[in-house]
């Protein structure tokens, strides 16, 4: 036998490579000829449908151009698609400019639900992280039959909005309205409530979840400028660039409905500091949220630190006579007013 | 009531439903919990709530502390391995004098006497007997010593403190800090660790804790390590350091199954683990003085003596299988051998030999029996003089003894590390495999649990063979 441990290693390395290639996570061959293979006519009718309802909503104009260079198809089959659509009474032209016909509204709300139901169903009941779910929600909203869709919308109580805020169309295609300004144009000393985290582009809404802002949460605008805009939420500062801002949608909140000016996270709360829990943050979701609140961190609870760890990170609570690690992450989505 | 009625009471219903708003689900839970904690507190006295204060946290403070909290958990869990580890040969010496050197003669001799074919008198007696009684020799001792120490650890309220201690270094790999717990236990018995992950209430850290817990090196796995490690590393150095060199070797061996666990972790959660719900909550609870007598006895019925019975269970179809594939022929060879002689060029690729691969499978039931499997093995394919007989396991009582049948069977230094390499990173024995099925009820984790190990042992023997021979 010709053996030798140079050449076995380099076969060795050769299939690792090889294998890394086709199933790297994402951009691994075989997913990426698996994707391929799905796209087909029905992907691209409801992603030219999803941006018109967009464009429709946001007052954008849309063409065939700023279709082909907002769409990752073949231009040819994106022209293609558009002639079928028109056939088909989906949409219109009004001149170059593209509108959806009643028909073609009622379809493409039809996937922004199950997009938007999705993108809920994934927060409260798996572990994947928020920056992954548009991404999860972008497949699936081109597979789910509408009899699936029901029952995804039962199972999870019918919700109204999505994790990010944007109202989900019922099956009716109702769909509910966000009264808000965007965070950058709010003035100072303004207070208002984040309603809504818009997560396209990702490149903004990955620098909105490591600022860890939290959707619910009550601010107070300190400075606006066109250099950046200070907030104060939950007792911390944050300090984002203008255009970082006009990604996050606000209520203006008037005198009587300010819930309460001393809100900090419990993350804030020193040693031999004691506090009451006033509530537990809309970024704590599913079956984290409800274990926090069956270990008792509800509404009006005294709570105090009993033990730090080594590492800083847990940290024991007291609560209730009974000591209970939380992590750092957990603590920062509870809300409390320091006595 | 009539369909009209019915319909109309729907529309009106998720009319509502839409006015309220999508608070409701959680105002109601909280007011829920409010209101029962406000009823709690108007009826429940507590008078006892001062107590905490006083010993607890003094013991807290120290066992929590940025000097002490690591020195102790080491030093704890240090002494309770060595207890374990050096205890269990007296006992393990004894069981193994009584089963192996007294009943087998005596049950050979009894069959002969009742003239048993030799067929049945091998299978029986040489077969199911003798691995069984092996497992329970091996098995037994450390089982029995280990887990009630560890259980009244646990009695005790230390344990948590210990998971609260070393959370961090476990969440950077996305991991438990109880996961520190069930690794522990592994060290005693694998199947024990992954029984014990029901401590923890997260999916995800649940699933983590029960496929890594084979990087854990159990009681079956200890002795071939240290006396490979005897026999082949003590012997590359002088004679005044071959305890020392040896000890450590052994040691390192744990110590990168430690790393194989944080590594698995870490790539378990980036992957096929992304997607399973993950929580985290760790309750201190307060001290108190451990009821002996009673963990004594629970740990010893609900952990050493279920696990031993799960292992006899599987060990005796292996022996069985042991005696039958080296006893039955097909043409000129014993199904043993040729099995040796295909496996042999796949072995040699990983540094080890067919001998060992054909050990490693056949004895899936029960690490504590591949020592004995492969002295056997060795000596019948190899055709050097000793041992039992076909198809009968034996071990030598010095380690000399048993270093030549290995060097005679063509063993090196690269076959031993690579060896106690794969000791480490393979399949978990078939009691652990059917416990996570118990545990997880799912064939898909329980295939990855078993697959995985294995792989990476390929892979790592398989890396330090080429590079060895490199140089």
């Amino acid at each position: 036998m010709n053996y030798n441990p140079v050449f076995a290693l380099l076969i060795f390395f050769a299939v690792s490579f090889l294998g890394y290639l086709l199933f790297r996570p994402r951009n691994g061959w075989f997913w990426l000829i698996k994707n391929n293979l799905k796209s087909n006519e029905k992907t691209v009718i409801e992603d030219i449908l999803k941006q018109l309802y967009h464009g429709e909503n946001s007052g954008n104009e849309v063409n065939i151009n700023s279709l082909t260079s907002a769409l990752k198809f073949n231009n040819s089959i994106i022209v293609d698609v558009i002639k079928k659509m028109s056939i088909n009474e989906l949409i219109q032209f009004e001149g170059d400019v593209l509108k959806l016909t009643n028909s073609g509204r009622d379809y493409a709300l039809r996937i922004v639900r199950v997009h938007r139901l999705w993108e809920k169903y994934l927060a409260e009941k798996t572990g994947y992280a928020k920056a992954e779910w548009h991404d999860m929600a972008e497949l699936k909203e081109h597979e789910l039959s509408p009899e699936e869709t029901n029952v995804l919308a039962t199972q999870l109580g019918n919700p109204i909005y999505d994790p990010h805020g944007d109202p989900i169309p019922t099956k009716s295609g109702k769909v509910a309205d966000v009264n808000g300004e965007f965070l950058s144009s709010l003035a100072v000393n303004a207070v208002g409530k984040i309603i809504h985290i818009e997560d396209e582009p990702d490149v903004i809404y990955k620098q909105i979840i490591a600022e860890n802002i939290h959707i619910g949460s009550q601010i107070r605008m300190v400075e606006n400028n066109n250099q950046r805009i200070v907030f104060y939420a939950e007792g911390e500062e944050f300090i984002l660039a203008p255009i970082v801002a006009a990604n996050i949608t606000v209520a203006v909140l008037e005198k009587d409905e300010i819930v309460e000016e001393n809100m900090v996270r419990l993350s804030s709360l020193k040693e031999n500091e004691t506090a009451r829990i006033l509530g537990i943050s809309k970024e704590s979701r599913g079956d984290n949220r409800r274990r926090l609140l069956d270990l008792g961190f509800v509404k009006g609870t005294k709570i105090s630190i009993d033990l730090i760890s080594p590492m800083k990170n847990p940290i024991a609570y007291l609560v209730k006579g009974t000591s209970i690690a939380l992590r750092k992450d957990q603590a920062s989505k509870i809300l409390i007013k320091k006595d | 009531m009539n369909k009209n009625s019915i319909d109309n009471i729907i529309a009106l219903s998720s009319d509502l439903r839409w006015k309220i708003g999508d608070d409701f689900h959680d105002g109601l839970a909280e007011g829920i919990y409010a209101d029962a904690s406000e009823i709690a507190n108007g009826s429940v006295s507590i008078d006892n709530e001062k107590k905490r204060f006083r010993l607890d946290s003094k013991i807290d403070k120290i066992v929590t502390s940025k000097t002490w909290g690591f020195p102790i958990m080491f030093m704890i869990l240090g002494v309770i391995l060595w207890l374990t580890i050096i205890g269990a040969n007296y006992p393990s010496a004894m069981l193994a004098n009584l089963l192996l050197d007294n009943m087998h003669p005596a049950l050979k001799g009894f069959a002969s006497s009742i003239g048993m074919p030799w067929w049945l008198d091998g299978f029986l007696i040489d077969g199911v007997y003798l691995a069984v009684a092996w497992v329970i020799a091996v098995m037994l001792p450390p089982m029995a010593i280990f887990f009630p120490m560890f259980t009244l650890l646990e009695d005790f309220g230390y344990l948590p403190r210990v998971a609260f201690n070393l959370d961090y270094m476990f969440k950077k790999s996305g991991a438990h800090g109880k996961q520190a717990l069930t690794m522990s236990m592994g060290f005693g018995c694998n199947a024990a660790g992954v029984v014990a992950t029901r401590i923890i209430d997260s999916p995800r850290e649940r699933l983590i804790a029960i496929i890594t817990n084979n990087f854990s090196l159990c009681n079956g796995r200890w002795p071939t390590q240290i006396l490979i490690a005897t026999i082949f590393i003590g012997a590359v150095v002088p004679a005044s350091f071959s305890a020392i060199a040896s000890l450590s070797a052994v040691i390192g061996i744990a110590i990168l199954g430690i790393f194989f666990m944080f590594f698995t972790s870490w790539a378990l959660t980036k992957t096929v683990l992304k997607g399973e719900v993950s929580t985290f909550n760790l309750e201190l609870p307060p001290y108190r003085p451990p009821r002996f007598w009673k963990t004594v006895y629970t740990s010893l019925i609900d952990r050493t003596i279920i696990v031993l019975w799960r292992a006899i269970l599987f060990a005796a179809p292996a022996g069985a299988v042991i005696w039958l594939i080296s006893n039955i022929y097909i043409g000129n060879e014993s199904i043993a051998t040729l099995t040796i002689n295909s496996l042999d060029g796949f072995g040699f690729l990983l540094g080890m030999n067919g001998v060992i691969l054909l050990a490693y499978i056949v004895a899936i039931p029960a690490n504590e029996i591949v020592i004995p499997t492969i002295l056997m093995l060795t000596v019948m394919a190899s055709g050097i003089p000793g041992g039992e007989g076909v198809g009968v396991m034996f071990e030598l009582d010095s380690a000399n003894a048993t270093g030549d049948i290995l060097k005679a069977g063509g063993w090196t230094l690269l076959t031993a590390v690579n060896l106690m390499l794969f000791s480490l990173l393979h399949n978990p024995c078939s009691t652990t495999i059917y416990t996570i099925y118990k545990e997880t009820n799912s064939v898909k984790w329980t295939t990855v649990a078993s697959i995985l190990p294995v792989i990476m042992g390929f892979v790592i023997t398989f890396l330090v063979a080429q590079v060895w021979r490199l140089f």
